[in-house]
């Protein structure tokens, strides 16, 4: 009897704050738990619509698409770190994840009001000429872009957007939420009862269901799969995370790819890059960088593989195979 | 007279046990009740369970019209007037981690808690495409 009234009372002083809301075109959640619970959420989606405003590729009033119109500009902090993070992750992921991947993207029309279509063989060499984080300089706050050089940080802002709004969380206090910007995964601490939150993966054949779960605390989840948006011409199946260094949809064998990491911007980063790697590549990386992240690949034969250091939170139906470190 | 005690017995038993019955089944089914999400704000929750018939709920967004079909147990988006109908493909609702998403209408439907066990899920949502 008595617990079960510490149990009810315990309950009550927790209060809760669920918020829905649209950005960086996508549906985000954020619930958190705690007295300043509300608050904190409204601040963190504040912060989240701020960088949404700066760092669209399509708002002509965003400092990207302002840069990439002039080539030249002096930018605002959130920009110039993201870019100069973007740089050091192109040197650290040889050249998989690269943000001058907008030339490409726009050629096989992923982007809002264009049709998606194969481009000519000619269309892609074009839009090659200036793909490559070596077509960036930084200096000091100003950066500058060569001619055919365009940025989209698609890839990265999403990750960068919930690391800040982790941090704001946790500034009111919050030491329970749990975040959804769009598929990209956060938690912040624990369940509010002190156990892991579990993070289910989708499964890429049928995104009704999942293909495991992930238990975690504290930590980003970000999945990366060709199943997320693709089009389809002459019975031939396109997807939209496209290889930089050929031009075409990366064909490496895999179906997903699932980065678990505390840092947010490097999971999403990552998710990407070593999608484009493909599984033999990622092992090598993992074997360099293993204490930078984990993650769990879904190949095109439905096989899983987990890297060590997740191979006891992960859990699911069918076996799996570790990636050793 | 003893025959009598007996019936009573036999009768507060019968009631005990169907008391018994409604409880456990009541407590073992999961929980059903769905929100129906229009630009992040709740336009209405659903006793999926208590739903008696069909129904149909039409909500009108920047790409047209999104129309619900609701009926015993089930939720499902019938038809949709936005570019890519991943809402309409994604079929019936089925768990808690997977709801369905309009992005370009902005209607998301979901259970309001969880089905399965999961608290989230990672890479379920389908980008915008607004051609």
């Amino acid at each position: 009897m008595t617990a079960a009234v510490i149990l009810t009372s315990g309950c009550s002083l927790e209060s809760k704050y669920d918020c829905e809301f649209y950005a960086m075109d996508t549906v985000m959640t954020i619930n958190a738990y705690g007295s300043k619970s509300e608050n904190a959420v409204k601040a963190a989606q504040n912060e989240i619509s701020r960088l949404d405003k700066l760092l669209s590729v399509q708002n002509e009033n965003s400092e990207i698409f302002k840069l990439n119109q002039s080539k030249e500009m002096t930018v605002s902090e959130d920009t110039l770190t993201l870019i100069t993070r973007s740089k050091e992750l192109y040197t650290l992921t040889d050249c998989s994840f690269d943000i001058t991947c907008e030339p490409l993207i726009r050629e096989w029309g992923f982007y809002s009001g264009l049709e998606n279509r194969v481009p000519s063989q000619q269309a892609i060499e074009n839009a090659l000429k200036g793909v490559g984080a070596e077509h960036i300089n930084i200096e000091n706050s100003t950066v500058t872009l060569d001619e055919n050089t365009s940025l989209d940080l698609g890839g990265i802002a999403k990750g960068y957007a919930s690391q800040k709004a982790a941090e704001i969380l946790k500034e009111y206090g919050i030491t329970s939420a749990l975040m959804s910007l769009g598929g990209n995964v956060r938690a912040v601490g624990s369940k509010p009862d002190g156990e892991y939150w579990s993070v289910a993966i989708t499964n890429p054949d049928d995104n009704a269901k999942s293909i495991g779960t992930l238990k975690i605390s504290d930590k980003a989840v970000v999945t990366s799969g060709g199943y997320q948006r693709y089009f389809e011409e002459n019975g031939q199946i396109y997807h939209h995370i496209i290889d930089t260094k050929t031009g075409y949809p990366a064909d490496s064998g895999l179906k997903s790819v699932t980065v678990v990491s505390e840092d947010d911007t490097l999971a999403d980063a990552l998710s990407t890059s070593l999608f484009v790697m493909g599984l033999e590549q990622s092992g090598e990386f993992y074997r360099e960088n293993n204490s930078l992240f984990g993650a769990v690949f879904i190949t095109d034969s439905n096989e899983i593989y987990v890297t060590d250091n997740l191979k006891d939170s992960f859990m699911s139906e069918q076996g799996f195979e570790v990636v050793e470190p | 007279m003893k025959s009598r005690i007996w019936i009573i017995i036999f009768s507060v038993a019968a009631l005990l046990c169907l008391g018994v019955w409604l409880f456990i089944s009541n407590v073992s089914s999961p929980s059903r009740v769905v929100g129906i999400y229009k630009d992040g704000s709740l336009v209405e929750k659903i006793d999926l369970n208590s739903v008696t018939g069909e129904r149909e709920i039409t909500l009108s967004g920047e790409y047209g019209d999104n129309v619900i079909l609701v009926s015993n147990g089930h939720i499902k988006m019938k038809s949709a007037d936005c570019p890519d109908k991943f809402c309409v493909e994604h079929g019936e609702l089925k768990s808690s981690s997977s709801p369905i998403v309009c992005l370009p209408n902005k209607v998301v439907i979901k259970f309001e808690n969880s089905t399965d066990g999961a608290d989230a899920k990672t890479g379920a949502i389908k980008c915008i495409q607004k051609n």
